[in-house]
């Protein structure tokens, strides 16, 4: 059996467990940059809060109701998750965190599901202080939807005979499955299909000529028969990526370059630590595409580098190279990234005929992980990162860091 | 509880084999006595002077586990009418309270007391000013 555990607005629940004054109201956590809404609590649900809505278009609903808004903090959100990740562990013989907020769990030898899962979410909330829900079911495709349902009710439902999961199908909307997307959605919609339980009981046949190899997966995982496995292998990563949004628009190939600077730089903290190099890395902006009255443009560019990198110095130089050359005077660029690929582990270091390998540079940047690491994030950066920093994210309603700042631990009477 | 890890105290040498290397335990950490389950514990601070004579100062760290049950006399944190209070934890009338020295919180009407989690330990600082300086400026005080 597998069990799908996901965190109730998990988001919102991470922030109203530090203000529980907010118990009971409507609360929002937006996106960075202060952009959509991207996590309600369920009094803003019932407020008529879209998810993913933008800020903007909500801002009367939100004076209406008084609705609570916070910027989303995502040091607060990676702690919390991890707590509630490891109380999960301690339950499951297999665990398979699936998302910041979500995780399967593989329950193969446990008897007695129906009093052992309900202590399981006692357990985490109790200990993590984040509202969970746990669905049960022979199979992850059936434990997601369990899940689902199990949100509506008491918070836990095990699909452990036929009988619950035909009941559990019957009415479901076939577009909240698993692995339905807004394309498939549609399809199943022209043929006919509406409830989970149609959409099973189309031949097999069916659904490998609609949906090729992953719709032959579907139609098995949906009559209980498990063919995606639980993913214990944390090293699949065929990329590792930072990008955001800007606060402003940009319009200066220097201060592009600057906010360039500071996703390499991130970009090769994450590598370091994965102790990983990359071969590729690639850089892209992109222009507003909802404003139409803007030209756009969005460039990429694919440096191949001589030799696996994930040193500071070479990741910034490329960046922000690449990111000169693709910037275009008179757009008006809303967002950049830096991806980097082709990951070599970085004891399998390949050096080609003319390149040396120079240590030093990797040596600072170890030097430079040191210090930050000790005396926080950014206390030793590139210059190129400047220092007014105008197109630094907008958190207007960030909270604090209540489990990784000593400054800003809770203080009561 | 989970934390049963040792960390031995790697050196490197580069002369003969130290015939302590064999015998090495790993140096005593304080959070293993403070934090007894990582995941289910915070930290809050003290901010007033309402349970002096239960031994906690203002100023102090505050060790809260969230797993713990509340049981009678526990130090607690507790969020009632709008704030979060360090207090003990009582049952008067048959009702839960908060007890401080001088005070009792009890909640309005129709309301659950809410325990947030129980305080286990303390941390204090005990330096005075005049050697407050430097890195030690940062002992237990924030």
């Amino acid at each position: 059996m597998f069990a799908l555990c996901d965190c109730n607005n998990f988001y919102a629940s991470a922030e109203r467990m530090f203000r529980p004054e907010l118990n009971g109201l409507p609360i929002l956590v937006l996106s960075n940059n202060d952009g959509c809404v991207i996590s309600r609590s369920e009094e803003a649900k019932e407020c008529g809060i879209k998810m993913g809505a933008p800020e903007f278009l909500v801002r009367d609903l939100i004076k209406k109701h008084n609705i609570q808004v916070f910027s989303s903090n995502y040091v607060l959100y990676g702690d919390m998750s991890c707590r509630v990740m490891e109380n999960l562990r301690r339950w499951f013989p297999m665990l398979d965190v699936y998302s910041i907020d979500e995780a399967f769990g593989w329950l193969g030898g446990v008897k007695n599901l129906e009093s052992y899962v309900p202590r399981i979410r006692e357990s985490v909330i109790l200990n993590s202080g984040i509202p969970v829900s746990i669905g049960v079911a022979p199979t992850k495709t059936l434990a997601k939807l369990a899940n689902r349902l199990a949100k509506k009710g008491t918070g836990t439902l095990i699909l452990d005979t036929p009988e619950k999961i035909s009941a559990a199908v019957k009415d479901y909307p076939v577009k909240d499955l698993w692995g339905v997307g807004r394309q498939y959605a549609k399809k199943f919609q022209e043929s006919g299909i509406n409830t989970v339980s149609q959409l099973r009981e189309m031949p097999e046949l069916w659904f490998r000529q609609h949906m090729t190899i992953q719709g032959q997966r579907m139609w098995n995982e949906l009559w209980g028969r498990p063919s995606i496995p639980i993913d214990n292998s944390n090293n699949s990563k065929k990329g590792i990526s930072v990008s955001r949004s800007f606060r402003n628009y940009i319009e200066d190939p220097d201060i592009l370059s600057e906010a360039v600077t500071m996703y390499a730089d991130r970009l090769g903290e994450k590598l370091r630590k994965e102790k990983l190099n990359c071969l590729y890395l690639q850089v892209f902006l992109f222009t507003n595409m909802h404003r139409d009255d803007h030209p756009q443009h969005y460039p990429s560019h694919t440096h191949k580098l001589p030799i696996a990198t994930n040193n500071i110095h070479d990741l910034v130089r490329i960046a922000t190279r690449v990111s000169r050359m693709l910037f275009k005077p008179g757009i008006k660029y809303r967002k950049a990234g830096v991806i980097a690929t082709g990951l070599i582990p970085e004891t399998e270091l390949q050096l080609n005929m003319f390149k040396q390998f120079d240590g030093g540079k990797d040596n600072i940047s170890k030097a430079i992980d040191q210090i930050n690491s000790a005396y926080g994030r950014g206390t030793i950066r590139m210059a190129s990162e400047g220092y007014e920093k105008s197109w630094r994210l907008k958190h207007e309603f960030l909270s604090k860091g209540y489990t990784t700042r000593w400054s800003d631990i809770i203080k009561v009477k | 509880m989970i934390r049963a890890f040792q960390q031995r105290a790697e050196q490197n040498i580069s002369g003969f084999q130290s015939p302590a290397d064999d015998y090495l335990e790993g140096r005593l950490n304080i959070s293993d006595v403070l934090v007894i389950d990582p995941e289910s514990t915070f930290y809050f601070q003290m901010d007033s002077q309402a349970m002096q004579a239960h031994g906690l100062r203002s100023g102090d760290i505050l060790v809260i586990d969230r797993s713990l049950k509340p049981v009678r006399n526990a130090i607690v944190i507790a969020f009632v009418n709008g704030c979060f209070y360090c207090r003990r934890y009582d049952i008067v009338n048959n009702k839960p309270a908060l007890t401080g020295d001088e005070d009792q919180i009890e909640t309005t009407d129709g309301q659950v007391l809410q325990v947030w989690g129980v305080v286990t330990s303390i941390c204090r600082n005990t330096l005075p000013n005049s050697l407050r300086k430097g890195k030690y400026r940062r002992v237990c005080t924030l």
